[in-house]
Protein backbone atom coordinates (compact mmCIF):
# COMPACT_ATOMS: atom_id res chain seq x y z
CA UNK A 1 0.00 0.00 0.00
CA UNK A 2 1.33 3.64 -0.59
CA UNK A 3 0.53 5.51 2.50
CA UNK A 4 1.12 9.48 2.49
CA UNK A 5 1.27 10.40 6.32
CA UNK A 6 1.17 14.89 6.87
CA UNK A 7 3.12 16.05 10.05
CA UNK A 8 2.50 19.67 10.72
CA UNK A 9 5.15 20.34 13.04
CA UNK A 10 8.55 20.57 12.57
CA UNK A 11 10.80 18.14 12.40
CA UNK A 12 13.29 20.50 13.88
CA UNK A 13 12.20 19.85 17.10
CA UNK A 14 11.22 16.83 18.63
CA UNK A 15 7.57 16.52 19.85
CA UNK A 16 4.71 14.47 20.67
CA UNK A 17 3.21 14.67 17.08
CA UNK A 18 6.53 14.01 15.23
CA UNK A 19 7.46 11.01 17.54
CA UNK A 20 4.35 9.29 16.77
CA UNK A 21 4.18 10.20 12.68
CA UNK A 22 7.81 8.40 12.96
CA UNK A 23 7.40 5.85 14.58
CA UNK A 24 4.00 4.82 12.90
CA UNK A 25 5.98 5.46 9.75
CA UNK A 26 8.88 3.21 10.33
CA UNK A 27 6.20 0.59 11.59
CA UNK A 28 4.53 0.50 8.19
CA UNK A 29 7.68 0.39 6.59
CA UNK A 30 8.93 -3.03 8.19
CA UNK A 31 5.38 -4.05 7.45
CA UNK A 32 6.38 -3.79 3.48
CA UNK A 33 4.34 -0.74 2.86
CA UNK A 34 5.85 2.44 0.86
CA UNK A 35 5.34 5.37 3.29
CA UNK A 36 6.20 9.14 2.49
CA UNK A 37 5.97 11.69 5.05
CA UNK A 38 6.04 15.52 4.60
CA UNK A 39 6.81 17.58 7.36
CA UNK A 40 8.54 21.23 7.37
CA UNK A 41 12.25 20.98 8.34
CA UNK A 42 15.29 22.99 8.02
CA UNK A 43 17.67 22.13 5.33
CA UNK A 44 20.38 21.26 7.82
CA UNK A 45 18.18 19.31 9.35
CA UNK A 46 19.20 15.30 9.15
CA UNK A 47 15.87 13.43 8.11
CA UNK A 48 14.89 10.17 7.71
CA UNK A 49 14.95 9.05 3.67
CA UNK A 50 11.18 8.53 3.83
CA UNK A 51 10.77 12.20 5.15
CA UNK A 52 10.39 15.02 2.55
CA UNK A 53 10.74 18.34 3.90
CA UNK A 54 8.00 20.90 2.94
CA UNK A 55 10.61 23.77 3.59
CA UNK A 56 11.95 25.87 6.88
CA UNK A 57 9.45 26.64 9.83
CA UNK A 58 8.48 29.65 11.03
CA UNK A 59 8.05 29.82 15.04
CA UNK A 60 4.03 30.86 15.46
CA UNK A 61 2.16 31.28 18.42
CA UNK A 62 -0.89 29.01 18.31
CA UNK A 63 -3.80 27.87 20.14
CA UNK A 64 -1.54 28.63 23.75
CA UNK A 65 2.01 27.85 22.93
CA UNK A 66 4.89 28.27 20.29
CA UNK A 67 5.00 25.89 17.73
CA UNK A 68 7.28 25.79 14.46
CA UNK A 69 4.68 25.16 11.26
CA UNK A 70 5.00 26.22 7.91
CA UNK A 71 2.80 27.83 5.34
CA UNK A 72 2.28 30.51 2.65
CA UNK A 73 1.98 30.13 -1.41
CA UNK A 74 5.60 28.13 -1.74
CA UNK A 75 4.69 25.82 0.45
CA UNK A 76 1.20 25.21 -0.81
CA UNK A 77 3.15 24.08 -3.97
CA UNK A 78 5.67 21.63 -2.64
CA UNK A 79 2.19 20.05 -1.25
CA UNK A 80 0.68 19.86 -4.63
CA UNK A 81 3.54 18.37 -5.87
CA UNK A 82 4.28 15.83 -3.26
CA UNK A 83 0.44 14.73 -3.51
CA UNK A 84 1.02 14.33 -7.06
CA UNK A 85 3.94 12.54 -7.29
CA UNK A 86 3.60 10.14 -4.40
CA UNK A 87 -0.31 8.82 -5.86
CA UNK A 88 -0.90 7.52 -2.25
CA UNK A 89 -3.26 4.83 -1.59
CA UNK A 90 -4.73 6.67 1.59
CA UNK A 91 -3.37 10.01 3.01
CA UNK A 92 -2.77 9.88 6.61
CA UNK A 93 -2.82 13.79 7.88
CA UNK A 94 -2.09 14.72 11.54
CA UNK A 95 -3.16 17.21 13.41
CA UNK A 96 -5.67 18.83 10.00
CA UNK A 97 -6.87 21.81 11.86
CA UNK A 98 -3.56 23.52 12.23
CA UNK A 99 -2.40 25.95 10.13
CA UNK A 100 0.57 24.08 8.20
CA UNK A 101 1.43 21.59 5.82
CA UNK A 102 -1.78 19.28 7.10
CA UNK A 103 -4.33 21.87 6.27
CA UNK A 104 -2.47 22.71 2.93
CA UNK A 105 -2.73 18.76 1.79
CA UNK A 106 -6.36 18.50 3.17
CA UNK A 107 -7.26 21.71 0.80
CA UNK A 108 -5.30 19.96 -2.22
CA UNK A 109 -5.92 16.03 -1.74
CA UNK A 110 -8.50 14.58 -3.49
CA UNK A 111 -8.70 10.48 -2.53
CA UNK A 112 -9.07 8.52 0.95
CA UNK A 113 -8.21 10.63 3.51
CA UNK A 114 -7.92 9.77 7.20
CA UNK A 115 -6.84 12.27 9.36
CA UNK A 116 -6.07 11.76 12.90
CA UNK A 117 -6.67 14.33 16.14
CA UNK A 118 -4.43 14.95 18.58
CA UNK A 119 -5.12 18.17 20.76
CA UNK A 120 -7.25 18.29 23.59
CA UNK A 121 -9.04 21.73 23.90
CA UNK A 122 -12.50 21.74 24.62
CA UNK A 123 -13.00 25.32 24.73
CA UNK A 124 -10.84 27.19 22.74
CA UNK A 125 -11.51 30.46 21.15
CA UNK A 126 -8.42 29.57 18.40
CA UNK A 127 -10.37 26.08 17.68
CA UNK A 128 -14.24 28.01 17.80
CA UNK A 129 -12.87 30.40 15.12
CA UNK A 130 -11.00 27.68 13.03
CA UNK A 131 -12.84 24.66 12.42
CA UNK A 132 -16.10 26.90 10.51
CA UNK A 133 -13.07 28.04 8.80
CA UNK A 134 -12.06 24.94 7.33
CA UNK A 135 -15.66 22.77 7.58
CA UNK A 136 -15.61 22.48 4.14
CA UNK A 137 -12.50 20.72 3.90
CA UNK A 138 -12.87 18.86 6.48
CA UNK A 139 -15.54 17.21 4.84
CA UNK A 140 -13.41 15.57 3.23
CA UNK A 141 -12.27 13.38 5.39
CA UNK A 142 -13.71 9.98 5.18
CA UNK A 143 -12.07 8.46 8.54
CA UNK A 144 -11.41 10.52 11.74
CA UNK A 145 -9.39 8.93 14.64
CA UNK A 146 -8.73 11.05 17.84
CA UNK A 147 -5.95 9.61 20.15
CA UNK A 148 -7.89 9.74 23.35
CA UNK A 149 -11.31 10.33 25.03
CA UNK A 150 -9.92 13.87 25.13
CA UNK A 151 -8.79 14.71 21.85
CA UNK A 152 -12.46 12.78 20.53
CA UNK A 153 -14.52 14.98 22.67
CA UNK A 154 -12.60 18.14 20.78
CA UNK A 155 -13.75 16.39 17.62
CA UNK A 156 -16.98 16.00 18.70
CA UNK A 157 -17.46 19.19 19.98
CA UNK A 158 -15.78 21.06 17.39
CA UNK A 159 -16.72 19.24 14.07
CA UNK A 160 -19.77 17.32 15.28
CA UNK A 161 -19.79 13.27 14.31
CA UNK A 162 -17.42 11.14 15.71
CA UNK A 163 -13.98 9.98 15.93
CA UNK A 164 -12.36 6.74 16.07
CA UNK A 165 -10.00 6.51 19.38
CA UNK A 166 -6.66 4.75 18.23
CA UNK A 167 -4.11 5.35 21.22
CA UNK A 168 -0.42 6.59 20.66
CA UNK A 169 1.54 3.54 20.24
CA UNK A 170 4.93 2.66 21.97
CA UNK A 171 7.80 -0.01 21.30
CA UNK A 172 7.20 -1.29 24.36
CA UNK A 173 10.24 -4.00 23.62
CA UNK A 174 12.48 -0.90 23.14
CA UNK A 175 11.69 0.36 26.52
CA UNK A 176 11.47 -3.29 28.00
CA UNK A 177 14.82 -4.22 27.55
CA UNK A 178 16.46 -1.27 28.66
CA UNK A 179 19.52 -1.81 30.78
CA UNK A 180 19.59 -0.69 34.04
CA UNK A 181 22.22 2.09 34.89
CA UNK A 182 23.72 1.50 38.03
CA UNK A 183 24.37 5.38 38.83
CA UNK A 184 20.21 5.82 38.52
CA UNK A 185 19.94 2.79 40.86
CA UNK A 186 17.79 3.94 44.10
CA UNK A 187 18.75 2.30 47.26
CA UNK A 188 16.82 2.35 50.40
CA UNK A 189 18.52 5.05 51.67
CA UNK A 190 19.30 6.89 48.99
CA UNK A 191 15.89 6.34 46.49
CA UNK A 192 15.75 7.63 42.96
CA UNK A 193 12.56 9.65 41.53
CA UNK A 194 12.36 10.98 38.12
CA UNK A 195 11.00 14.01 36.24
CA UNK A 196 11.27 13.97 32.32
CA UNK A 197 10.11 17.14 30.07
CA UNK A 198 10.85 20.90 29.36
CA UNK A 199 11.52 22.33 32.42
CA UNK A 200 10.45 25.89 31.97
CA UNK A 201 7.18 24.42 30.76
CA UNK A 202 4.80 25.36 33.68
CA UNK A 203 2.18 22.45 32.51
CA UNK A 204 5.04 20.15 32.68
CA UNK A 205 4.86 20.19 36.51
CA UNK A 206 8.12 20.62 37.22
CA UNK A 207 7.29 23.52 40.15
CA UNK A 208 4.47 21.19 41.12
CA UNK A 209 7.21 18.70 42.30
CA UNK A 210 9.46 20.76 43.37
CA UNK A 211 6.99 22.31 46.16
CA UNK A 212 6.29 19.33 47.03
CA UNK A 213 9.79 17.88 47.68
CA UNK A 214 10.63 19.66 50.70
CA UNK A 215 7.87 17.68 52.40
CA UNK A 216 9.15 14.43 50.88
CA UNK A 217 12.98 15.34 51.98
CA UNK A 218 11.98 16.27 55.67
CA UNK A 219 11.42 12.44 55.80
CA UNK A 220 13.85 10.66 53.47
CA UNK A 221 16.95 13.27 53.29
CA UNK A 222 18.32 11.07 51.07
CA UNK A 223 16.06 10.95 48.15
CA UNK A 224 17.66 12.20 44.51
CA UNK A 225 15.77 13.70 41.70
CA UNK A 226 16.64 13.08 38.53
CA UNK A 227 15.57 15.99 36.12
CA UNK A 228 16.01 15.16 32.33
CA UNK A 229 14.72 17.89 30.03
CA UNK A 230 16.10 20.66 28.36
CA UNK A 231 16.12 24.40 29.79
CA UNK A 232 18.05 26.72 31.92
CA UNK A 233 19.32 24.80 35.36
CA UNK A 234 19.73 28.26 36.85
CA UNK A 235 16.39 29.47 35.60
CA UNK A 236 14.89 26.78 37.39
CA UNK A 237 16.48 26.27 40.36
CA UNK A 238 16.41 30.30 41.09
CA UNK A 239 12.05 29.47 42.03
CA UNK A 240 12.55 26.39 43.89
CA UNK A 241 12.46 26.16 47.59
CA UNK A 242 15.37 26.15 49.82
CA UNK A 243 17.25 22.64 49.34
CA UNK A 244 15.21 21.65 46.74
CA UNK A 245 17.88 22.33 44.16
CA UNK A 246 20.26 20.32 46.30
CA UNK A 247 18.77 17.21 46.12
CA UNK A 248 17.93 17.40 42.03
CA UNK A 249 20.37 16.29 39.58
CA UNK A 250 20.47 17.67 35.72
CA UNK A 251 21.02 15.69 33.14
CA UNK A 252 19.41 17.99 30.37
CA UNK A 253 18.32 16.77 27.14
CA UNK A 254 18.50 12.87 27.12
CA UNK A 255 18.65 10.34 24.01
CA UNK A 256 15.87 7.76 23.56
CA UNK A 257 18.53 5.10 25.17
CA UNK A 258 19.12 7.04 28.31
CA UNK A 259 15.69 7.92 28.50
CA UNK A 260 14.55 4.02 28.44
CA UNK A 261 16.88 3.47 30.86
CA UNK A 262 16.57 6.30 33.63
CA UNK A 263 12.81 5.30 33.47
CA UNK A 264 13.90 1.13 34.18
CA UNK A 265 16.21 2.53 36.48
CA UNK A 266 15.06 5.04 38.83
CA UNK A 267 11.86 3.94 41.96
CA UNK A 268 9.35 6.22 41.45
CA UNK A 269 8.51 7.67 37.65
CA UNK A 270 6.92 11.08 38.49
CA UNK A 271 4.87 12.63 36.06
CA UNK A 272 2.76 16.34 37.89
CA UNK A 273 1.95 17.68 34.21
CA UNK A 274 -0.79 20.27 35.27
CA UNK A 275 -3.03 20.02 31.88
CA UNK A 276 -2.99 20.44 28.30
CA UNK A 277 -1.94 16.70 27.99
CA UNK A 278 -4.00 14.60 25.56
CA UNK A 279 -2.89 11.53 26.09
CA UNK A 280 0.42 10.87 28.22
CA UNK A 281 3.01 8.65 25.96
CA UNK A 282 5.64 8.89 28.59
CA UNK A 283 3.53 7.02 31.09
CA UNK A 284 3.49 3.92 28.83
CA UNK A 285 6.76 3.93 28.28
CA UNK A 286 7.65 4.19 31.84
CA UNK A 287 4.97 1.30 32.33
CA UNK A 288 6.85 -0.41 29.66
CA UNK A 289 10.43 -0.03 31.22
CA UNK A 290 8.79 -1.05 34.10
CA UNK A 291 8.99 1.51 36.51
CA UNK A 292 6.00 2.55 38.67
CA UNK A 293 4.71 5.51 37.96
CA UNK A 294 2.95 8.52 39.95
CA UNK A 295 0.83 10.88 38.11
CA UNK A 296 -1.42 13.79 38.56
CA UNK A 297 -4.83 12.81 38.01
CA UNK A 298 -5.59 14.68 34.79
CA UNK A 299 -8.72 12.24 32.30
CA UNK A 300 -5.73 11.70 30.21
CA UNK A 301 -3.31 9.73 32.76
CA UNK A 302 -5.86 8.39 34.72
CA UNK A 303 -7.24 7.15 31.89
CA UNK A 304 -3.70 5.65 30.74
CA UNK A 305 -3.30 3.78 34.01
CA UNK A 306 -6.71 2.50 34.18
CA UNK A 307 -8.29 4.36 36.35
CA UNK A 308 -5.10 4.11 39.55
CA UNK A 309 -4.66 0.49 39.22
CA UNK A 310 -1.68 0.83 37.28
CA UNK A 311 -0.02 3.01 38.51
CA UNK A 312 -0.41 5.58 41.86
CA UNK A 313 -2.69 9.01 41.08
CA UNK A 314 -2.05 12.44 43.08
CA UNK A 315 -4.19 15.15 42.92
CA UNK A 316 -3.69 17.43 40.13
CA UNK A 317 -1.69 20.76 41.42
CA UNK A 318 -1.67 19.88 45.13
CA UNK A 319 1.74 19.22 46.20
CA UNK A 320 1.23 18.20 49.65
CA UNK A 321 -0.98 15.32 48.11
CA UNK A 322 1.47 14.64 46.03
CA UNK A 323 4.37 14.38 48.72
CA UNK A 324 1.80 12.10 50.42
CA UNK A 325 1.50 9.69 47.92
CA UNK A 326 5.78 9.68 47.00
CA UNK A 327 6.46 9.13 50.89
CA UNK A 328 3.76 6.51 50.86
CA UNK A 329 5.47 4.52 47.73
CA UNK A 330 9.15 5.12 48.33
CA UNK A 331 8.21 3.59 51.82
CA UNK A 332 6.60 0.63 50.17
CA UNK A 333 8.85 -1.42 47.56
CA UNK A 334 5.96 -4.21 47.38
CA UNK A 335 3.16 -1.87 46.22
CA UNK A 336 6.25 -0.60 43.81
CA UNK A 337 6.30 -3.61 42.24
CA UNK A 338 2.83 -4.53 42.11
CA UNK A 339 2.49 -1.46 40.20
CA UNK A 340 5.23 -2.09 38.18
CA UNK A 341 4.34 -5.47 37.01
CA UNK A 342 0.68 -4.38 36.42
CA UNK A 343 1.98 -1.60 34.19
CA UNK A 344 3.98 -3.81 32.45
CA UNK A 345 0.64 -5.47 31.13
CA UNK A 346 -0.78 -2.54 30.73
CA UNK A 347 1.75 -1.33 28.10
CA UNK A 348 1.19 -4.56 26.00
CA UNK A 349 -2.14 -2.44 24.82
CA UNK A 350 -0.08 0.08 23.59
CA UNK A 351 2.33 -1.34 21.84
CA UNK A 352 2.50 -0.47 17.68
CA UNK A 353 1.68 -3.52 16.80
CA UNK A 354 -1.28 -3.59 17.90
CA UNK A 355 -1.97 -0.20 17.43
CA UNK A 356 -0.91 0.26 13.72
CA UNK A 357 -2.95 -2.76 12.97
CA UNK A 358 -5.72 -0.33 14.00
CA UNK A 359 -4.86 2.01 11.81
CA UNK A 360 -4.44 0.27 9.05
CA UNK A 361 -7.69 -1.46 9.58
CA UNK A 362 -9.18 2.29 9.14
CA UNK A 363 -6.81 2.82 5.98
CA UNK A 364 -8.59 -0.21 4.47
CA UNK A 365 -11.73 0.61 5.10
CA UNK A 366 -12.08 4.12 4.22
CA UNK A 367 -10.14 2.83 0.45
CA UNK A 368 -12.65 0.41 0.38
CA UNK A 369 -15.20 3.31 0.48
CA UNK A 370 -13.24 4.78 -2.07
CA UNK A 371 -13.09 2.00 -4.76
CA UNK A 372 -16.95 0.80 -4.46
CA UNK A 373 -17.44 4.61 -5.16
CA UNK A 374 -15.23 4.24 -8.48
CA UNK A 375 -16.47 1.17 -9.55
CA UNK A 376 -19.89 2.57 -9.68
CA UNK A 377 -19.59 6.07 -10.72
CA UNK A 378 -22.85 7.27 -11.38
CA UNK A 379 -23.64 8.06 -8.41
CA UNK A 380 -27.49 9.67 -7.72
CA UNK A 381 -26.92 12.93 -7.51
CA UNK A 382 -24.32 13.06 -10.79
CA UNK A 383 -27.20 11.13 -12.68
CA UNK A 384 -29.84 13.85 -11.61
CA UNK A 385 -27.11 16.81 -13.00
CA UNK A 386 -26.82 15.44 -16.07
CA UNK A 387 -30.77 15.26 -16.30
CA UNK A 388 -31.19 11.85 -15.73
CA UNK A 389 -33.69 10.12 -13.64
CA UNK A 390 -32.97 10.75 -10.07
CA UNK A 391 -34.82 8.44 -7.74
CA UNK B 1 -25.64 56.91 -18.09
CA UNK B 2 -23.36 55.87 -15.83
CA UNK B 3 -25.31 55.41 -13.06
CA UNK B 4 -27.55 52.74 -15.01
CA UNK B 5 -24.31 50.88 -16.03
CA UNK B 6 -22.37 51.15 -12.48
CA UNK B 7 -25.98 49.47 -11.31
CA UNK B 8 -26.03 47.19 -14.31
CA UNK B 9 -22.55 45.98 -13.15
CA UNK B 10 -22.74 46.08 -9.53
CA UNK B 11 -26.36 43.53 -10.30
CA UNK B 12 -24.41 41.78 -12.79
CA UNK B 13 -21.36 41.32 -9.50
CA UNK B 14 -24.16 39.97 -7.01
CA UNK B 15 -25.22 37.54 -9.87
CA UNK B 16 -21.91 35.89 -10.33
CA UNK B 17 -21.03 35.86 -6.89
CA UNK B 18 -24.38 33.90 -6.20
CA UNK B 19 -23.79 31.72 -9.01
CA UNK B 20 -20.33 30.42 -7.42
CA UNK B 21 -21.85 30.48 -4.12
CA UNK B 22 -24.33 28.08 -5.67
CA UNK B 23 -21.92 26.01 -7.78
CA UNK B 24 -19.81 25.73 -4.80
CA UNK B 25 -22.01 24.70 -2.59
CA UNK B 26 -23.49 22.74 -4.90
CA UNK B 27 -20.18 20.42 -5.52
CA UNK B 28 -19.47 20.60 -1.38
CA UNK B 29 -22.93 18.65 -1.79
CA UNK B 30 -22.01 16.37 -4.37
CA UNK B 31 -18.75 15.30 -3.20
CA UNK B 32 -20.12 14.63 0.08
CA UNK B 33 -22.58 12.34 -1.32
CA UNK B 34 -19.82 10.21 -2.87
CA UNK B 35 -19.00 10.18 0.28
CA UNK B 36 -21.77 8.61 1.63
CA UNK B 37 -22.01 6.50 -1.35
CA UNK B 38 -18.73 5.29 -0.26
CA UNK B 39 -19.82 4.98 3.10
CA UNK B 40 -22.58 3.20 2.59
CA UNK B 41 -21.00 0.16 0.29
CA UNK B 42 -18.08 -0.28 2.91
CA UNK B 43 -20.27 -0.51 5.89
CA UNK B 44 -22.47 -2.98 3.11
CA UNK B 45 -19.09 -5.03 2.32
CA UNK B 46 -17.87 -5.53 6.40
CA UNK B 47 -20.94 -6.44 7.38
CA UNK B 48 -21.19 -8.85 4.33
CA UNK B 49 -17.89 -10.23 5.58
CA UNK B 50 -18.94 -10.63 8.90
CA UNK B 51 -22.15 -12.44 8.35
CA UNK B 52 -19.77 -14.70 6.33
CA UNK B 53 -16.62 -15.30 8.37
CA UNK B 54 -19.62 -16.18 11.00
CA UNK B 55 -21.53 -18.87 8.61
CA UNK B 56 -18.12 -20.16 8.07
CA UNK B 57 -17.33 -20.48 11.92
CA UNK B 58 -20.56 -22.27 12.31
CA UNK B 59 -20.24 -24.85 9.48
CA UNK B 60 -16.53 -25.57 11.19
CA UNK B 61 -17.54 -28.01 13.28
CA UNK B 62 -15.69 -26.07 15.93
CA UNK B 63 -18.86 -25.20 17.86
CA UNK B 64 -20.95 -27.45 19.30
CA UNK B 65 -24.27 -28.07 17.82
CA UNK B 66 -26.64 -25.45 19.55
CA UNK B 67 -24.17 -22.62 19.40
CA UNK B 68 -23.56 -23.20 15.80
CA UNK B 69 -27.29 -23.45 14.79
CA UNK B 70 -27.99 -20.22 16.50
CA UNK B 71 -24.85 -18.11 14.75
CA UNK B 72 -25.70 -20.21 11.28
CA UNK B 73 -29.44 -18.47 11.93
CA UNK B 74 -28.75 -14.86 13.07
CA UNK B 75 -25.68 -14.93 10.01
CA UNK B 76 -28.23 -16.11 7.43
CA UNK B 77 -30.86 -13.65 8.43
CA UNK B 78 -28.02 -11.20 7.76
CA UNK B 79 -27.08 -12.10 4.48
CA UNK B 80 -30.87 -12.23 3.14
CA UNK B 81 -31.62 -9.16 4.29
CA UNK B 82 -31.14 -6.75 1.74
CA UNK B 83 -29.61 -3.14 3.02
CA UNK B 84 -33.28 -1.10 1.75
CA UNK B 85 -35.28 -2.13 4.66
CA UNK B 86 -33.22 0.38 7.19
CA UNK B 87 -34.96 0.02 10.01
CA UNK B 88 -35.18 -4.74 9.33
CA UNK B 89 -31.02 -4.70 8.96
CA UNK B 90 -30.40 -2.97 11.72
CA UNK B 91 -32.37 -5.09 14.25
CA UNK B 92 -30.99 -7.97 12.08
CA UNK B 93 -27.41 -6.80 12.54
CA UNK B 94 -27.87 -6.26 16.43
CA UNK B 95 -29.10 -9.75 16.90
CA UNK B 96 -26.15 -11.36 14.80
CA UNK B 97 -23.30 -9.38 16.84
CA UNK B 98 -25.51 -11.15 20.21
CA UNK B 99 -25.04 -14.02 18.75
CA UNK B 100 -21.46 -13.36 18.21
CA UNK B 101 -21.40 -12.32 22.12
CA UNK B 102 -22.91 -15.83 23.08
CA UNK B 103 -21.00 -17.77 20.76
CA UNK B 104 -17.82 -16.45 21.41
CA UNK B 105 -17.53 -16.25 25.19
CA UNK B 106 -13.60 -16.01 26.59
CA UNK B 107 -13.74 -19.85 27.52
CA UNK B 108 -15.13 -20.64 23.94
CA UNK B 109 -12.33 -18.34 22.32
CA UNK B 110 -9.37 -20.10 24.58
CA UNK B 111 -10.71 -23.37 23.45
CA UNK B 112 -10.92 -22.10 19.81
CA UNK B 113 -7.41 -20.92 19.49
CA UNK B 114 -5.93 -24.48 21.40
CA UNK B 115 -7.75 -26.17 18.49
CA UNK B 116 -5.26 -25.37 15.66
CA UNK B 117 -4.67 -23.11 13.41
CA UNK B 118 -8.18 -23.60 11.63
CA UNK B 119 -9.70 -22.27 15.32
CA UNK B 120 -7.36 -19.35 15.05
CA UNK B 121 -7.93 -18.23 11.40
CA UNK B 122 -11.48 -18.46 11.46
CA UNK B 123 -11.27 -15.95 14.89
CA UNK B 124 -8.86 -13.74 13.25
CA UNK B 125 -11.38 -13.35 10.38
CA UNK B 126 -14.39 -12.75 12.55
CA UNK B 127 -12.72 -9.90 14.74
CA UNK B 128 -11.14 -8.36 11.91
CA UNK B 129 -14.62 -8.18 10.47
CA UNK B 130 -16.00 -6.92 13.31
CA UNK B 131 -14.09 -4.26 14.13
CA UNK B 132 -14.11 -3.26 10.40
CA UNK B 133 -17.91 -3.16 11.07
CA UNK B 134 -17.39 -0.66 13.82
CA UNK B 135 -15.14 1.36 11.93
CA UNK B 136 -17.06 1.20 8.86
CA UNK B 137 -20.42 2.34 10.82
CA UNK B 138 -18.87 5.21 12.34
CA UNK B 139 -17.52 6.52 9.64
CA UNK B 140 -20.74 6.17 7.74
CA UNK B 141 -22.66 7.89 10.38
CA UNK B 142 -19.55 10.68 10.38
CA UNK B 143 -20.71 11.45 7.32
CA UNK B 144 -24.13 11.07 7.72
CA UNK B 145 -23.79 13.85 10.02
CA UNK B 146 -21.90 15.91 7.31
CA UNK B 147 -24.55 15.67 4.96
CA UNK B 148 -27.57 16.61 7.06
CA UNK B 149 -25.20 20.07 8.13
CA UNK B 150 -25.00 21.23 4.67
CA UNK B 151 -28.68 20.19 3.66
CA UNK B 152 -29.76 22.03 6.73
CA UNK B 153 -28.24 25.33 5.01
CA UNK B 154 -30.95 27.39 3.91
CA UNK B 155 -29.16 28.32 0.53
CA UNK B 156 -29.39 24.18 -0.10
CA UNK B 157 -32.94 24.00 0.76
CA UNK B 158 -34.26 26.88 -0.91
CA UNK B 159 -32.27 26.09 -4.54
CA UNK B 160 -32.85 22.34 -4.12
CA UNK B 161 -29.73 21.79 -4.47
CA UNK B 162 -30.02 18.37 -2.94
CA UNK B 163 -31.56 17.16 -5.34
CA UNK B 164 -34.34 14.34 -5.14
CA UNK B 165 -31.45 12.06 -2.96
CA UNK B 166 -33.05 11.15 0.04
CA UNK B 167 -32.12 12.69 3.61
CA UNK B 168 -29.73 10.07 5.35
CA UNK B 169 -29.74 8.91 8.26
CA UNK B 170 -27.46 7.32 10.98
CA UNK B 171 -27.43 3.77 11.28
CA UNK B 172 -28.20 2.82 14.60
CA UNK B 173 -27.00 -1.23 15.79
CA UNK B 174 -25.18 -2.71 18.38
CA UNK B 175 -22.16 -3.47 16.80
CA UNK B 176 -19.76 -4.67 20.20
CA UNK B 177 -17.24 -7.00 19.77
CA UNK B 178 -17.74 -10.18 20.90
CA UNK B 179 -15.81 -10.16 24.83
CA UNK B 180 -13.59 -13.07 23.75
CA UNK B 181 -12.70 -11.62 20.97
CA UNK B 182 -11.34 -8.49 22.30
CA UNK B 183 -7.35 -8.19 22.55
Amino acid sequence: MRIGIVCPYSFDVPGGVQFHVRDLAEYFIGDGHEVSVLAPADSDTALPDYVVSAGRATPVRYNGSVARLNFGPVTAGKVSRWLDHGEFDVLHLHEPVTPSVSVLALLAADGPIVATFHTSMVRSRTMQTAYPLVRPSLEKIAGRIAVSEDARRTVTTHIGGDAVVIPNGVYVDRFARAPRRPEWLGTPDRPTIAFLGRMAEPRKGLPVLAAALPDVLREIPGLRVLVAGPGEVEQVTAGMPPGVAEACEFLGAVSDEDKASLLASVDVYVAPNTGGESFGIILIEAMSAGSCVLASDLSAFSRVLDGGRTGELFRNEEPAHLAQALLTLLRDPERRAVLAEAGRQRARHFDWSVVAAKIMAVYETVIEGRSAVLNQPASRWSRFLRGGLGR
Amino acid sequence: MTETLTWVFAVLFVLVVVAWYLTYTAARLDRLHVRLTGTVAALDAQLVRRAEASVELANSGLLDGATALILAGAAAQSLETPDEDGEIREAVESDLTEALSLALTSEVVDDLRQSGPLGVDHLERLSSACTRVQLARRFHNDAVTDVRRVRRKLVVRLFHLAGHTPMPGTVEFNDEVPPGLEP
